[in-house]
């Protein structure tokens, strides 16, 4: 293991060096949250990917393929779809309208104090409930990989994702992403080749030795998912929920146009994509390769599949070949959690310094120089709230956190964003209506279901999205007719329109 | 004032020209992502069996169909790139242009 520990400590070293490159760079607000919205469409794309390629889809796809065969590639075909949603609807509207936040969109739509409080309600939730489960989860991961303490692993995540943060803002966080992508897709494409080289280059051969091994049932669907529409909530949830989640969509922000935006997400759908569809081939590589029983023993949910597969095709257990890429992938492993904690800590950080502090509270009257002050004070005490949160979460089932928060975000964030964004008559009681109902019911759904009371479980689904965005939008166009007509805001809506499909903001 | 037909009104006339071409091509674009993945959820959830019929060699249907679903994403992508930029963008710009040569 101590291999691993150096190729870390290498990785670290790299980041540190980018954030203190980053910190004499960002002195504005607008470079703090958004690199002064700089970057070209390949960056953003690549950081894209980081972004949104956590440890659940670098580790956990290929295990729930390897271990329960179709439904691991359904989880890992959704993430891509999802970008076909931000592509078509969400992208450029965002680059066109907001400036940091999610907020900042809801806020020029309607012009009032509630939606604003609404939206971040939104994504403080939202972004806490999936920045636990990444602490709790490196915690485990970096104890597994290095040997410190489950504690002492959290302390160190923390305060790593605190100082690219706090320090580098946007910028140090885009670049640990890149990094972080760069070195995924390599370790990913290494893997590949391996494979492919042991079968002949003919892919089928994995399929008909999975099947050989582990029988027909095996390839079909169902063995991870039971319930029909646990599947149609899986698929709900990515392909609009994704749109919901502030930490990835707040990287639109990053580019100078509606035009960079749109490259941005062609570039992250190939990236990620490709890389998705690797961790299915990866998966039945690591079935038939390292089996069943080993990798369960090794974790019982999967989760070091990745780095178990690693290891057998450098070599096996002992070589240098094996040692070497074990934790080559251990390391990727850790990067990607903190290049996804450090994008979390930063976004929340927006809702709160920028759409909470300055616009809520002092209505927008902040010098520019104090606000970036408070954004950098507001990411250190997120941070330590992460680390004190991944502490006691050890031994905690966080992994209905990670189903509510694209729950919610699919529930709450997305319809109130796509009516704000499209339909005249929304308006504050609708974005009230939206958020409340869409977030209430995803969290109550969430914790009656078997992910948090097992067999006791009041309601069948693991994932109630199929119930709860419906509800979500119900919410939203119940609220927005109890409001009553609000003449001045669909007026307004020309000009916000206008400012949608064009970025030019009218006077 | 402005040059000829510049003014609020022209601006948010081509708006809407603009957003009913962008509904022209996104509402099937996204008709056909969301049957084509949403559907395939539905058939691994309720028709198992369907999905486990042999295509090539140990590849069944549900691997095919996702197989499909990568490359429809992919070329959806490339489309949606490729529309944008010869119609939206020529008439974002004139809207664009019209609300800026105002005054």
């Amino acid at each position: 293991m101590n291999l691993t520990l150096g190729i870390f400590v290498v990785i670290l070293l790299i980041t540190l060096g980018i954030t203190y490159w980053a910190a004499k760079r960002t002195s504005t607000t607008a470079d703090f949250y958004a690199v002064d919205s700089q970057l070209t469409a390949a960056q953003n794309g690549f950081a894209l990917a980081g972004d949104w390629c956590s440890a659940a889809a670098f580790l956990g796809f290929t295990g729930l393929t390897a271990l329960y065969g179709m439904d691991g590639a359904f989880y890992a075909l959704g993430p891509l779809v999802a970008f076909c949603t931000v592509l078509f609807l969400i992208a450029e509207p965002m680059r066109n309208t907001g400036k940091y936040t999610l907020g900042d969109i809801i806020r020029s739509r309607m012009q009032t104090r509630t939606s604003l409080l609404a939206a971040i309600a939104g994504t403080v939730v939202v972004n806490f409930a999936y920045l636990m489960p990444q602490m709790a989860g490196a915690g485990v991961l970096v104890r597994l990989l290095t040997g410190i303490s489950y504690d002492w692993a959290v302390i160190f995540v923390g305060v790593s994702m605190i100082v690219y943060v706090a320090f580098g803002g946007m910028l140090a966080t885009t670049w640990v992403q890149i990094v972080k992508a760069v070195l995924m897709l390599s370790a990913g494409a290494i893997i590949l080749v391996m494979i492919l080289s042991m079968i002949h280059f003919n892919p089928l051969t994995l399929f008909a030795d999975a099947e050989q091994k582990y029988g027909v049932k095996y390839l079909l669907p169902g063995n991870y998912l039971k319930n029909p529409f646990d599947q149609i909530s899986l698929g709900l949830g990515y392909t609009l929920g994704l749109a919901g989640l502030p930490h990835v969509m707040t990287r639109f922000y990053t580019v100078p146009d509606a035009k960079t935006a749109r490259r941005s997400v062609v570039w992250v759908m190939f990236l990620a994509g490709a890389f998705f569809a690797g961790t299915t081939l990866f998966g039945l590589a690591a079935a038939n390769l390292v089996g069943q029983d080993v990798l369960r023993a090794a974790d019982k949910g999967g989760n070091l599949t990745l780095p178990l597969l690693a290891q057998y095709l450098g070599g096996g257990k002992g070589s240098l070949g094996g040692d070497l890429m074990l934790g080559f992938v251990a390391a990727v492993a850790v990067a990607t959690i903190l290049a996804v904690v450090s994008a979390l800590t930063l976004s929340t950080s927006g809702a709160i310094a920028h759409d909470f502090y300055v616009n809520w509270v002092k209505g927008g009257r902040v010098e520019g120089r104090q606000e970036v002050w408070l954004a950098r004070v507001t990411a250190v005490v997120i941070g330590v709230l992460a680390i004190a949160l991944g502490i006691l979460a050890q031994g905690v089932n966080v992994a209905v956190l990670v189903i509510l928060a694209i729950c919610v975000a699919a529930s709450a964030n997305f319809p109130v964003l796509i009516l704000s964004l499209f339909w005249r008559r929304f308006n504050t009681g609708g974005v009230v209506g939206g958020m409340a109902v869409g977030l209430v019911s995803s969290v109550v759904l969430a914790m009656i279901g078997p992910a948090m009371r097992g067999a006791d479980a009041l309601w069948p689904l693991v994932n109630p999205t199929v119930v709860s965005l419906p509800l979500g939008f119900l919410g939203a166009v119940l609220g927005t007719l109890m409001w009553g007509r609000d003449a001045e805001n669909e007026q307004r809506f020309d000009a916000f329109l206008l400012q949608v499909h064009t970025g030019v903001a009218s006077k | 004032m402005a040059r000829n037909g510049a003014s609020p009104e022209a601006a948010h006339a081509s708006v809407k020209r603009l957003i009913a071409e962008k509904l022209r091509f996104l509402v099937p674009m996204t008709i056909i992502f969301m049957v084509g993945y949403i559907g395939l959820t539905a058939l691994a959830g309720f028709a198992k069996d369907l999905m486990g019929t042999k295509v090539v060699g140990s590849v069944n249907l549900g691997f095919t169909l996702i197989a499909f679903n990568y490359l429809l994403s992919w070329l959806l992508a490339i489309v949606y790139g490729r529309i944008a930029a010869d119609r939206f963008d020529p008439l974002a710009a004139k809207a664009a242009s019209e609300t800026i040569d105002r005054g």
